[in-house]
């Protein structure tokens, strides 16, 4: 009799109505992975259900909301911003500056007619004020969800099925929310280097280097690229003695132009880093109170052995995907563990999309957003757009780079025809005046039609003044367009339109 | 104004407004390469999970244009309910309309009012 009246529904997890709030969810509970039969009401199904907080997600989110969906984002860290908000750009632009003011206070204002007495360092307020910055962005992400009406799951999602997302949440217990389209943006984690365990504290990624209690006496970082160029730097300028082992014969990895990675590294090097280029790690040993790394040329030859106090292991980051049950719905991944999307950004199952450094593209926060802003118009409106020409890349270090566009070298591997003009900020006026004018522009244009193909900076508020070039370069202007373009007097960014002019023709101050 | 049109006479700027930006009228919904894959080439997997995937009908656009599965209203193809004196037999039914068996866990469930369920 039981049988003939039980409901034969597909086997559905049962939600409560309202997964916010932590009311005791016993169904879940109960019968979650144990029964594949729903004895009770339907699961009241979002519009789009979002795993991540971080850039890529919480944008994907507040987007969403604003255009009326219903709209719920799962996030384990109990924070919002991923790893850029929390453990990535943020906390480390607030190092990045901190510690340059503190360098600058010690070596660069005698000449500038300020005198100053004792000058020392309190690494734990200067930590405090970072948390104290990443605290108040995490909280404004989070009222910015309440005001477009989205729904915060504090926990880890995983798939049951294709449209069920099994959520552990974090205060206890389980809940499952359904979506009619789904958005992953899980994010990406930093690369292991083979062979050395990470502690986060004698062998450290990015997230330990922004941590650390003390200023460690030596400092090994392995990889040039950003990332380690910019935590390199923090601990430089706080009394680190820095070595950067890199196994390209250029740093700053893919894209930076090689005459601005050389300028870089000269300036770097000024300040007190040390560069092993053409480098590779064989082996590290993590036993003693120290740690030990054994190197050789890339090519191989010369070893060396390099003793340190930390290691930070920046050779990249790859996609998260742990845990993400994507065996349960059958998605792939690629050999870098990408998930492989189309041009709508949807996986092979259509109203699964995947967003931000977990898919194709650089791993970048802009582009992640840039990302999210068009996944939503596509559900929505049908239609998106992302210019993967137009993405800037900027190193925050002291001067900073950035580039858009292409390189010198792709240039010529393209075989592309193309124009040169640079200027330097030693020849810029507002440079002098903040005796700050380490560093160049660099504008590259088609030979033929004058267009900007890329655009490279290494200087003082390089990573501002780029957004001119990204401009230019989705507008498709002509070095000539920026160069009669009035620029203002005395700026930085002056030098972006000598720079413009010496493309096209000759530029006035140098 | 007049000042800027003689200069403008002699150089056009590249960079011109085109006009309010609109959405086109006919977009390509078929996937193609996502721009910034590395192998330019979508794995065979996207069209073999479209041609079998059965949501509200087959994925595939081509089918709804030739008029096979989907792409006729359901209501074309007659009534949904028996005809007088016949009946549907559940085992004619997709699969999830389908019964499904107990299994020993859910009936002993059944029978110890749920507590074998934590035993």
């Amino acid at each position: 009799m039981f049988r003939s009246v039980v409901p034969r529904a597909l086997p559905r997890a049962v939600r409560p109505s309202a997964v916010s709030r932590s009311t005791f969810c016993a169904p879940n509970i109960y019968f979650q992975g144990r029964s594949r039969r729903g004895y009770a009401s339907e699961a009241e199904e979002k519009d789009l259900v979002i795993i991540g907080g971080g850039v890529a997600g919480y944008v994907a989110a507040i987007k969403a909301g604003q255009s009326g969906l219903k709209v719920a984002c799962i996030e384990k860290r109990g924070a919002l911003g991923g790893t850029c908000l929390n453990v990535g750009c943020i906390p480390s632009k607030s190092l990045l500056n901190n510690s340059h003011l503190y360098h600058q206070i010690l070596h660069d204002t005698k000449h500038r007619g300020i005198e100053v007495g004792e000058v020392k360092i309190n690494l734990q307020a200067m930590m405090q004020a970072k948390d104290t910055s990443v605290a108040g962005l995490t909280k404004g992400v989070e009222f910015l969800f309440k005001k477009n009406n989205v729904e915060y799951i504090k926990g880890t999602g995983a798939f049951q099925d294709e449209h069920t997302i099994a959520v552990n949440l974090i205060d206890g217990g389980e809940t499952t929310v359904r979506g009619k389209n789904i958005l992953i943006a899980t994010g990406s984690e930093a690369t292991p280097f083979p062979g050395l365990t990470i502690d986060e504290k004698k062998v450290i990624t990015s997230t330990g280097a922004i941590a650390m209690t003390e200023v460690p006496k030596k400092m090994v970082v392995i990889g040039g690229g950003i990332i380690g160029l910019e935590m390199g730097s923090v601990w430089s300028r706080l009394g680190s003695e820095v070595t950067v082992v890199e196994f390209l014969g250029q740093i700053g990895g893919p894209g930076m132009d090689a005459e601005v990675a050389k300028q870089t590294q000269k300036i770097l090097a000024k300040q007190g880093m040390k560069f092993k280029l053409n480098t590779k790690v064989t082996k590290g040993d993590m036993e003693g109170e120290t740690v030990t790394i054994n190197t050789e040329a890339a090519k191989g030859g010369k070893e060396e052995t390099l003793d340190a106090d930390v290691v930070l292991c920046a050779i990249g980051r790859r996609p998260y995907t742990n845990g993400l049950g994507l065996e349960n719905i059958g998605l792939e991944t690629d050999d870098r563990g990408r998930l492989i999307i189309d041009q709508e950004y949807r996986t092979k199952i259509q109203h699964i999309r995947a967003i931000g450094d977990v898919t194709f593209g650089p791993m970048l926060a802009h582009k992640a957003e840039e990302e999210a802003v068009a996944a939503i118009e596509y559900l929505t409106k049908g239609y998106g757009h992302v210019n993967y020409g137009a993405i800037p890349s900027v190193m925050y270090t002291h001067p900073e780079v950035a580039w858009v566009g292409q390189s010198e070298e792709e240039l010529k591997s393209a075989g592309v025809k193309y124009k040169v003009g640079s200027f330097p900020f030693s020849a810029n006026s507002r440079a002098k005046t903040n005796l700050d004018t380490l560093g160049f522009v660099k504008m590259l244009s088609d030979a033929e039609t004058d267009r900007i193909l890329g655009i490279h900076i290494v200087g003082p508020n390089a990573g501002e003044m780029i957004a001119e070039g990204v401009l230019a370069i989705e507008y498709g202007a002509s070095s000539e367009d920026i160069a009669r373009t009035s620029h203002a007097h005395p700026t930085l960014s002056e030098a972006f339109k000598e720079a413009a002019m010496a493309t096209y023709d000759k530029a006035i101050h140098y | 104004m007049n000042a800027t049109k003689i200069l403008q006479q002699g150089r056009q700027p590249m960079i011109r407004f085109l006009g309010k930006r609109v959405t086109p009228s006919q977009i390509d919904h078929s996937p193609k390469v996502h721009p910034a894959s590395p192998n330019q080439a979508l794995p065979e997997s996207f069209a073999s999970y479209r041609q079998k995937a059965q949501q509200h009908g087959p994925l595939n656009q081509s089918k709804f244009a030739t008029g096979q599965i989907g792409g006729v209203p359901g209501s074309s193809l007659g009534p949904i309910e028996a005809g007088k004196g016949n009946y549907f037999d559940r085992s004619e039914l997709p699969k999830r309309f389908q019964r499904l068996a107990w299994t020993q866990a859910e009936i002993d469930a059944v029978e110890s009012g749920g507590a074998s369920m934590f035993a």
